[in-house]
């Protein structure tokens, strides 16, 4: 088997999300210096590293959650990393769904109005919203848990939950930061089970930073980021 | 144990340090109000103390009891004459004037405080006050009254109030020693405190004033504890790893006791500074109606010490208390559970008290004083405990349904965690709901009187009568009104008429029985009025049409305060027959209506007085006395500046327990930001979850309140409530709006926390 | 173990007498199994035979070991395409990995590029195993998942050795 270095191209405008020599830091420590990263509609990619590494760093200045000091995101051919707090919100809103790795569940409500929020805050009805949220819970296998509270869930079943409400307001992006960080193997190979499947029967695009190579195993690629940069190295596939 | 507790309070990092600015600022707030209301308390009782002469009275006199007693330093009576003496109030509109008349035969006697030496007769002195008012007003409606020329003012080291109203007034010994109720005293008296007449309230008012203190201290004290309380999660953190290394649950409540200790020494400190900074504007808060002189207010040392060292004490007692409630166990807070809700039973209580109030209004009233006192104190105390234990319910059944029906999420996110955590929401405010509601029955109580009795209503036939009724007169009557008296009184300008109400002779046959208005049963003396003269004076009543004469209660004469006045008007007297005229007999009141302007009733008061001095006391029909309206009045506005500050404490209060929890709301709600949700919706729901309770809460404890006193008037006084005035609605929804500013400055602070830069996962 | 090509390495840095191929092969690759005298010989010989190493000048002493070997063109072309080429990502793969580190370390390559490659490599098939354990066989996803993990293991052995690399060459050029 041999690999070649594919060289990145980044002038295509069929890429879905860009990131061109972004550069980030926290004050006086470095995060990002100058990563790069191309991303297709549809794709499932692995962002790994060791901690520390600014892999999610990388993801949030992607989905807009950060503005990098220098260099450009882009989304559908737009440029995000210049819009106001206010656009960069709307944008997650509408066009984004996250999984993170726990906490996420706001714990005053209930299940289905949490996997519910996205909607509701759309400015969908209760009953239609809650209605819509409800059949997520067969389709991730955690149906009789609507009424449950978070504390009263186990971590997959929260995870489960979690990523139902990423997916619930059909996003074009699902940005997910170790998912199954919290879980032990199995649950976490179920949990990345169902992201896969659903992801793929919406065409949705996922970036999923993980450093667990099993994890990362059912993306479609990677890139690893070391020190505040990205290398993205493609194998040519071979016949085993 | 203690140095190491002080050392972590001290350098433990900026989250200890405002924690322990805040406790240090709730406490001097406390602190400041505390030495506010003492300093208050104070200035009364040197001005009671300047005004105590004004309470001499003399000894059982000229056949009249007297109340109180000599004067307690004993001049010895060898050197100074004895003084003829007389003490009454006069009223010019909401205005009390006390007169004093003096005389004496001797050439040295006895000189009041203030004045360098007696007036003679047709001499007075007066005060500043009322030297200026004399200038401004004519003579027909004031000045005519004391006769005489002023010769000098009254200095004010012997007046309580620089704006008092105090005139004396100099007579001939042979005049005062005729009048009922004048006396020879050897001796002012120096302490306020001997029971003389109150003539200008103060005593009154103090203890209004005390018992006003400690209904503010509720919300105070809540405040405090809330503030102990702040970020308890936080410090529960901390102290939970200074248990795993090994300490004791004793050791760890002595480090929660110093630094409750450092916090209120801090905050004791602040608090006198702050009220240092306050003092001179205090003079202008009219606490009894009249400004306090700025000299007056202080706190002496005892004051000092008292709060110096309770208020620290008071506060480690509190916080060792708070900490016996939670367990730390070295592996700190527990997992989150949503706490038992409140159950129904709680309401229980305030829905009896309420019922009971009803119930006497339906039923009537218990017939003995005694059962009355039981069960209105039995209902409002029930209200009031009610209040206390419905309130977490209350608010867990508003925001469950808030939550339920709601599509929006601000609303539905503060109501699950409202009814998720009722107890805590309610808590913050728990003080405020019996400040209001207290306070709330005072002023509807007191609105309700002042209304119907007082000078401030507005268009009843009652508040354009003047009436003077001859009390001090032999038998209780004159025997004869002059004619060219009743002429000159007729000619006053703005007097529409006048009535003479005359002893009812023994022959007198009535059609039909006397109609008992005040309540008061037996008749002490039957009136008899000529109906012509009755038709012209529409507030003592009606005859019957065709009818000559008509028989009249003693309800005329003495109409408490229970009883509406209007219901004289109402009143069909029936006709009287006589065998003589009613020309030589005696008469016991004149009823002198006017087009009710405040000049035409000053005048028709003047000249009363001056045609009948001494014999009677002329004011406006059912009036209640002015020194009762006073007190009335001060309770009134003193009820509405506790109002006000209850609620910009609460808000206090609330701002702090927010803050505190939201250090425990960072997580999700930066996850939320993460994930679009815009920082306006986080804002909104924090904002609801504190600004609802708190505005529902008030409210609803003023309209109960208000309702609680509507229930009292009826059943009580056979009155219904009047809406108390602009200045009540101002002040609560003044309130309300300063409370929501402050808990509205300490929004910004969920910008910060929820920081998208800090979003790091721990 | 692939002694030809190790051998090629090491001659690869320098030219070297069959003995002390011996001793370095024995002090880096060899802990628990020494190379035996006849093995070194026997594959120096075939080398020579293909064309990948030429015998020196014979030196004056005695044994048959006076030889000193250098590589050839062709030798070292085959060493670099071994050594740039990922090894088939199976199990029990680690001592492969192993000899090409410390070799791209003593010739003084950057063995990080070839830990990136590698990881590259193994992550390809891990996606490959991870499709077959979507399907529905409960067996294949057992298998599967038996692959998975010493794949994942191999992983940890990379980002380790990754990590330790400047300390590594350090030890091994000196």
């Amino acid at each position: 088997m041999s690999l070649t270095a594919a060289p990145v191209d980044i002038r295509s405008t069929d890429y879905l999300i860009e990131a061109r020599d972004v550069v980030f830091d926290f004050g006086e420590t470095p995060a990002l210096r100058g990563a790069n990263v191309s991303i297709r509609e549809g794709e499932i990619l692995a962002v790994m590293g060791p901690s520390g590494s600014g892999k999610s760093t990388l993801l949030h200045c992607l989905a807009g959650i950060l503005a990098p000091k220098h260099g450009e995101i882009r989304f559908s051919g737009q440029r995000v990393d210049t819009l106001g707090d206010n656009e960069r919100s709307a944008l997650r809103r509408d066009s984004f769904g996250f999984v993170f790795q726990f906490g996420q569940l706001v714990p005053e409500l209930t299940a289905e109005e949490n996997v519910a929020l996205p909607l509701l805050l759309g400015g969908l009805r209760r009953n239609d919203a809650l209605g819509r949220a409800r059949e997520w819970f067969e389709r991730l296998g955690i149906d009789g848990l609507e009424r449950r509270r978070s504390g009263e869930l186990s971590g997959g079943q929260a995870q489960r939950v979690a990523l139902a409400r990423g997916l619930v307001a059909n996003p074009k992006v699902l940005f997910a930061d170790e998912p199954t960080g919290s879980l032990d193997s199995l649950t976490g190979e179920l949990v990345m089970e169902l992201l896969v499947t659903a992801a793929r029967q919406a065409g949705t695009t996922v970036v999923l930073v993980t450093h667990e190579p099993r994890v990362a195993a059912y993306a479609g690629r990677e890139v690893i980021v070391r020190d505040g940069l990205v290398s993205s190295l493609v194998p040519d596939t071979r016949a085993p | 144990m203690t140095r190491f507790g002080l050392r972590l309070t001290l350098r433990g990092g900026r989250e200890s340090l405002i924690r322990l600015v805040v406790m240090a600022l709730a406490v001097g707030v406390g602190v400041a109000m505390l030495l506010v209301t003492m300093a208050t308390i104070n200035a009364l009782g040197k001005q009671n103390a300047r005004g105590a002469w004004l309470a001499t009275s003399p000894p059982a006199a000229n056949g009249n009891p007297q109340l109180g007693q000599q004067g307690t330093s004993e001049a010895s009576s060898s050197t100074i004459d004895p003084l003829w003496w007389l003490v009454s109030t006069n009223q010019l509109g909401n205005q009390v004037i006390v007169r004093v008349d003096v005389a004496s035969a001797a050439a040295r006697s006895l000189v009041p405080p203030g004045i360098p030496r007696l007036p003679g007769p047709g001499q007075f002195y007066a005060s500043p006050a009322l030297a200026k008012l004399l200038r401004s007003t004519p003579a027909s409606e004031l000045g005519d009254r004391f006769g005489g020329t002023e010769i000098g003012t009254i200095g004010s080291s012997a007046l309580p109030s620089p704006s008092d109203l105090v005139v004396i007034i100099g007579q001939s010994a042979r005049t005062l020693a005729q009048v009922p109720g004048a006396g020879e005293i050897t001796s002012f008296t120096t302490s306020s405190s001997s029971g003389g007449p109150d003539s200008l309230g103060t005593t009154g008012l103090q203890v209004v004033l005390s018992i006003l203190a400690l209904v503010l201290l509720f919300p105070v004290l809540v405040f405090i504890g809330t503030a102990t309380r702040l970020s308890a999660a936080r410090r529960e953190q901390r102290f939970a790893a200074i248990r795993l290394v090994g300490a004791t649950l004793r050791q760890v409540a002595v480090i929660s006791a110093v630094e409750a200790l450092v916090a209120a020494v801090a905050g004791v400190a602040i608090g006198f500074g702050a009220f240092f900074l306050v003092e001179p504007a205090l003079v202008h808060v009219p606490f009894a109606g009249q400004p306090l002189s700025a000299g007056d207010l202080s706190i002496g040392l005892l004051d000092i010490l008292i709060v110096a060292i309770g208020v620290p004490a008071a506060a480690t007692v509190v916080a060792r208390a708070a900490l016996r409630r939670v367990r730390i166990s070295p592996l700190g807070v527990a997992r989150r559970v949503t706490p038992r809700p409140p159950r129904f039973y709680r309401v229980l209580p305030l829905l009896a008290g309420i019922a009971d109030l009803a119930f006497f209004v339906a039923v009537g009233r218990p017939t003995s004083s005694n059962g009355q006192i039981q069960a209105y104190l039995l209902g409002f105390f029930l209200i009031m405990i009610g209040l206390v234990t419905a309130g977490p319910w209350l608010t867990m059944a508003a925001s469950k349904i808030m939550a339920k029906r709601t599509s929006r999420v601000p609303v539905l996110l503060a109501g699950r965690r409202l009814s998720d955590n009722p107890r805590g929401a309610f808590r913050a405010i728990s003080g405020l709901i019996l400040a209001i509601f207290i306070t709330s029955v005072a002023v509807g109580v007191i609105s309700t009187l002042l209304i119907d009795h007082g000078s401030t209503s507005s268009n009843t036939a009652a508040s354009k009568t003047v009436t003077d009724q001859f009390v001090f007169g032999p038998n209780n009557s004159m025997p004869s009104v002059p004619t060219a008296e009743l002429t000159s009184l007729r000619s006053i300008d703005g007097v529409t008429g006048v009535t003479l109400v005359y002893v009812a002779p023994s022959d007198l046959r009535t059609d039909g029985p006397v109609p008992d208005i005040n309540g008061l049963g037996g008749d002490i003396q039957f009136g008899l009025a000529s109906c012509a003269e009755l038709a012209i004076t529409p507030a003592l009543g009606h005859c019957h049409s065709g009818a000559a004469l008509a028989t009249l209660g003693d309800d005329i004469a003495f109409m408490p305060v229970t009883k509406s006045v209007t219901i004289a008007a109402s009143t069909t007297w029936p006709t009287a027959h006589i065998s003589q005229g009613l020309k030589g007999l005696p008469v016991q009141l004149i009823a002198v209506a006017t087009d009710g302007s405040a000049s035409a009733i000053a005048r028709a008061e003047t000249a009363l007085d001056r045609a009948f001095p001494f014999v009677g006391s002329p004011t406006l029909f059912g009036e209640i006395g002015t020194q009762t309206t006073q007190l009335l009045t001060a309770l009134k506005t003193a009820s509405e500046v506790v109002i006000l500050a209850s609620l910009l404490i609460a808000g206090c209060s609330l701002a702090v327990s927010m803050a505190a929890g939201l250090s425990e709301r960072k997580r999700p709600f930066s996850l939320l930001r993460l994930t679009g949700v815009p920082l306006g919706v986080l804002r909104r729901v924090v904002a609801l979850e504190t600004a609802a309770p708190l505005i529902v809460i008030a409210l609803a404890s003023a309209v109960i309140g208000l309702v609680a006193s509507d229930l009292f008037l009826r059943s009580q006084l056979g009155l219904t409530l009047r809406l108390p005035g602009v200045t009540y609605f101002v002040i609560v929804i003044g309130g309300l709006v300063g409370a929501l500013a402050v808990i509205g400055s300490t929004l910004p602070l969920l910008n910060r926390i929820t920081r998208l830069e800090d979003a790091r996962m721990e | 173990m692939s002694v030809p090509l190790t051998l090629l390495g090491l001659l690869e840095r320098e030219p070297s007498h069959g003995y002390d191929l011996k001793r370095d092969y024995d002090t880096y690759f060899g802990r628990s199994k020494p190379l035996p005298f006849g093995q070194v010989y026997a594959t120096l010989a075939r080398l020579s035979r293909d064309g990948k190493v030429a015998p020196g000048e014979v030196e004056p002493g005695d044994g048959p070991d006076r030889k000193r070997y250098a590589i050839t063109p062709v030798g070292k072309q085959e060493f670099e395409t071994w050594l740039a080429e990922p090894v088939e990502p199976e199990p029990h793969l680690q001592t492969v990995l192993f000899a090409k580190v410390v070799l791209a370390l003593m010739l003084g390559r950057s063995a990080e590029q070839y830990l990136d490659t590698q990881r590259a490599a193994h992550l390809q098939r891990m996606r490959e195993l991870t499709e077959l354990k979507r399907q529905d066989s409960l067996i294949d996803a057992l298998l599967a998942d038996h692959g998975l993990f010493h794949l994942e293991a191999d992983l940890r052995w990379i980002d380790m050795t990754a990590a330790r690399l400047p300390s590594l060459a350090m030890e091994v050029v000196s």
